[in-house]
């Protein structure tokens, strides 16, 4: 699913959180989105999972223009993604069986596919021996992958992550990255938001920066960080 | 972590069809509902227990007024008219009169009573002979007592008795229903009572209830944003408290139909009491099962209204940031 941001403004009461922002992902494309806090990633992923719109501009996904999505849409425009929150914002009084299948029921999926695809994603994740365990009772790190299992297990065409690695430690979140750019090479474009600069340089993929709402790196790959 | 090359790509088929799905959320919901409540039962008893009290009063002072009112219609028949003549008019006027006012509607018999014998039955009743002797003529009219039909109603015998008085010959009618117009107007007003109280309990469930959801809304805040953020709209969300009111609503109606029960076999013996002084021997209707289930369908109602009133005003409000 392609994203386009075309000449995007989004203003706050008092700031500007986004200004001019124009740049495209294709569908299948990861990429890292960076900046110092402030600058205006999570204000980007908000307006692309319709959290808030756009002062000005278009937001483009898969080719239908967000400002043409009504109110009563967005849920179902959401469906479409997979998110991965810094506080993985799992549901303490349902075990991390039903954590991941919160999407699928959502989506509506029988029970034999939940119970399917729950299995699935908690075995790429490495925590299918934990499915009948509360969230409480889990690491940070195993809290953050039932995150992430819970973001791809209804197949989303699009998924996003903010700040995945803020509280693990470098192993963790090398893992981490490593389960996005998996899900990345099965076709799922993914947007990574991160201000680990160390973590990014060591991935081969492109890279966003963002200043004070600016976007001031475009096109050009991890790598290159290093180099 | 796993080295498995398993990918939730391609796995299983899609989701169901939308009505499938739609009925599939409405079961999960529903249990979702039971579960919760069933976790809480002390805060869940509470609940019911005061929908169940707004149910019981109005719908108990209703049921009485039904009896009492029942019971007075049957009273005797109406209560009958005594129609009194001029003191000029003769026997065979009072009989002409009786055959025009059994030909009027809502008559059901019509007696002649002759002075002679009104002032028979008088000293009879009263033992003043020696008064009576002395007095140079029979001072009572003749009377005619006119039984309206059993099916009228007050309204229609004090319409009659205004009729009556217009007629040739007609010195005064007599209506001695005050006793029953003091009932009537009590029992209308046990009605009227019962359904103010109904309204106003009615609007005290769908606050009280609708009170209890907001904070089970905002207990579970976190999982509303959640389940917003991953592509749950209002509906899904809202969807287990719409089914917390109902079956709250549903269960309290069950407890006011007990109660309601309950008072009414206590009131037996008092309303026998009372209808005995009328030679009427009324039995209070016990609960039946028609009037249960009108009262769990009001109570559900009510608790579907607390929970929309309250989703709507709390939970639609929620946006995940």
């Amino acid at each position: 699913m392609d994203l386009v941001f075309d000449r995007v403004n989004k203003r706050y009461e008092h700031r500007e959180a986004l200004s001019d922002l124009s740049f495209e992902m294709r569908s299948g494309e990861m990429a890292f989105l960076t900046g110092h806090s402030g600058a205006g990633k999570s204000t980007l992923l908000r307006l692309l999972l319709l959290l808030d719109r756009a002062s000005s501009g278009e937001v483009s996904v898969g080719g239908r223009p967000l400002s043409k999505v009504k109110e009563s849409r967005i849920a179902k425009y959401r469906q479409d993604f997979g998110v991965v929150f810094q506080d993985h914002k799992l549901l303490a009084d349902r075990s991390v069986y039903h954590n991941v299948a919160l999407p699928l029921e959502i989506a509506g999926f029988t029970k034999r596919d939940i119970d399917r695809r729950v299995r699935a994603a908690l075995d790429k994740v490495g925590l299918l021996d934990r499915e009948r365990a509360a969230p409480d009772a889990l690491s940070g790190g195993e809290q953050q992958r039932i995150g992430i299992a819970r973001a791809v297990v209804a197949r989303p065409k699009i998924l996003i992550a903010d700040e995945p690695t803020g509280n693990l430690d470098p192993q963790l979140s090398a893992e981490i990255m490593g389960l996005f750019s998996a899900f990345n090479s099965v076709g799922v474009t993914v947007i990574v938001a991160s201000h680990d600069l160390a973590l990014i340089s060591r991935m081969s993929q492109r890279i966003l920066t963002l200043d004070r709402g600016r976007l001031i790196t475009l096109g050009g790959v991890s790598r290159g960080i290093n180099e | 972590m796993s080295n498995s090359q398993t990918t939730t790509a391609g796995i299983g088929a899609g989701p169901r069809s939308a009505l499938s799905a739609w009925a599939h959320h409405h079961r999960q919901a529903a249990l979702i509902s039971v579960d919760k409540l069933l976790r809480e039962p002390i805060a869940s008893f509470l609940t019911v227990l005061v929908i169940g009290v707004a149910l019981a009063v109005p719908s108990l002072g209703l049921s009485l007024a039904a009896t009492v009112q029942g019971e007075i219609s049957q009273i005797d028949a109406p209560p009958q008219l005594s129609v009194l003549l001029g003191q000029d008019a003769s026997l065979e006027d009072a009989d002409k009169l009786r055959t025009e006012i059994l030909r009027k509607p809502g008559i059901a018999d019509v007696k002649v009573v002759d002075r002679d014998s009104a002032l028979a039955d008088f000293v009879s009743a009263t033992g003043l002979e020696s008064l009576v002797q002395k007095l140079n003529r029979n001072p009572l009219p003749h009377t005619l007592w006119v039984y309206p039909s059993a099916n009228t109603r007050l309204a229609g015998i004090e319409q009659l008795q205004v009729d009556l008085g217009s007629l040739a010959g007609v010195s005064q009618v007599i209506l001695d229903s005050r006793w029953l117009e003091r009932l009537n107007a009590f029992t209308d007003l046990l009605r009227t009572i019962a359904m103010v109280l109904g309204v106003v309990m009615s609007v005290g469930v769908v606050l009280t209830l609708g009170n209890t959801l907001r904070l089970g809304i905002e207990a579970r805040r976190d999982e509303i944003v959640v389940i917003k953020l991953i592509g749950g709209g209002n509906a899904f969300a809202r969807r287990p408290f719409l089914y917390t009111g109902l079956l709250s609503g549903a269960l309290g109606g069950v407890f006011g139909g007990l109660l309601s029960g309950a008072a009414l076999l206590m009131l037996d013996g008092p309303v026998k009491r009372l209808f005995d002084l009328y030679d009427q021997a009324p039995s209070v209707p016990s609960l039946i099962l028609s009037e249960l289930l009108v009262l769990i369908s009001i109570g559900a109602i009510l608790g579907l209204i607390s929970a929309w009133y309250s989703v709507q005003l709390h939970l639609t409000r929620i946006k995940p940031r």
